[in-house]
């Protein structure tokens, strides 16, 4: 899309005159060129940067310091275990009341853990104090740690801790896996 | 009478404008952009829906392989990365050499225990980059080496901030483990990084 030079022809001839340049220099490959450049820059930034999501741990209760009461009822609460290959358990029950049928299992999508926890909390006695109890063995990959706290914040549940499992949920736990 | 002839434009468009304003916007790109830093190993990060982008704040990155081996990576600023350094090799009774810590303010990623340190140093750069820890940083209830540079770290800046990025596959107790010894250090609030997942749709 140059320019078209345009040959002047005085038809007098015999004076040389100097060639008139054409002021107007053709931009459009520099500005293909910026373009292309433009979109380079413009996608590193949007791309590089990861989501981040918050995690705050509870401090470690001090040595001289009297351990706050932690007990929280049972029907305010729902205890979730995290077990192997992707299987998550939850119950309400006590030491007493949990066994092999009362340890149920469900799963990570939309219509298994977060279901349950919407109708635990539905079922509360305090919605305020409901609280979810995660309880990660070691059988559990980082992912379903993170996708159940992902799940916390898709309920919307402020109250929740992560704990170590005991070991008579631990014994039903590895029952119902078959160990 | 005479038809009036429309006359004919030349097809060249003054781009001047145009290159001006793509220059304006390429100068901002380029003075605002921050390249990814390569990774130290390959790491897929779990998705959640957190919308949260990661902060600019001084960030120093702990990083967990599939196996759990652990990375550390402090925050990115020479001076303060050779302050880390004298205070590790206090807590660790070594002493650095001044081309030593040269080195170590170049490094990216630490993936060495303390005792190999001084030689990972030593390697010439490209051997540094090539370097694949096998044991990386030992981070166990005997031997908490990860949380010292945590700490260390949090000695020479308090404002640091600290983001922990996992594999999807990462197994929990080691994950457990240093949580465990960021609650020991009273280091409670961190950052997990993740990847972007669409919202719930409902």
């Amino acid at each position: 899309m140059a320019e078209v030079q345009v040959k002047e022809d005085s038809g007098k001839g015999g004076k040389v005159r100097s060639k008139k340049h054409n002021p107007r220099v053709d931009m459009t490959p520099m500005v293909d060129l910026n373009f292309l450049m433009l979109m380079f820059f413009m996608f590193t930034t949007t791309f590089s940067k990861p989501n981040v999501m918050d995690l705050g741990l509870p401090a470690k209760p001090k040595k001289d310091q009297k351990q706050p009461d932690t007990e929280i009822k049972l029907s305010n609460s729902i205890s979730v275990i995290i077990g192997k290959d992707n299987k998550v358990f939850y119950h309400q029950q006590d030491q007493a009341g949990l066994n092999d049928a009362t340890l149920m299992e469900t799963t990570f999508d939309r219509e298994g853990i977060r279901k349950v926890i919407e109708q635990a909390k539905a079922g509360a006695a305090d919605k305020d104090l409901f609280t979810v109890i995660i309880k990660p063995t070691d059988d559990a990959v980082y992912k379903n740690f993170v996708d159940i706290l992902d799940e916390m914040a898709i309920t919307k549940n402020e109250r929740y801790g992560v704990t170590d499992i005991k070991p008579w949920e631990l014994a039903i736990y590895k029952k119902k896996v078959g160990e | 009478m005479a038809r009036i002839k429309p006359k004919r434009h030349g097809v060249a468009l003054d781009m001047t404008a145009m290159c001006d304003v793509t220059f304006l916007l390429l100068t901002f790109f380029i003075m605002t952009t921050q390249f990814k830093k390569p990774d130290v190993a390959q790491i897929k990060p779990p998705s959640s829906i957190s919308e949260k982008l990661l902060p600019d704040a001084s960030l120093m990155t702990v990083s967990v392989t599939p196996d759990g081996v652990f990375y550390f990576q402090p925050v990115d600023n020479g001076s303060e990365k050779i302050q880390l350094l004298d205070k590790m090799g206090e807590k660790y009774r070594m002493t650095f050499t001044n081309p030593e810590k040269a080195a170590f303010a170049k490094v990216e990623a630490i993936g060495v225990p303390m005792s190999q340190l001084k030689s990972y140093l030593n390697l010439p750069a490209e051997q540094q980059k090539a370097y694949k820890a096998k044991e990386g940083i030992p981070m166990d209830s005997t031997n908490k080496q990860l949380i010292d540079w945590v700490q260390q770290s949090l000695a020479v800046n308090p404002n640091y901030k600290l983001a922990i990025k996992g594999d999807v596959s990462t197994k929990y107790p080691k994950v457990k483990s240093l949580f465990e010894g960021l609650r020991d250090i009273d280091f409670l609030k961190f950052w997990l990084i993740t990847s972007q997942e669409g919202k719930p749709g409902n």
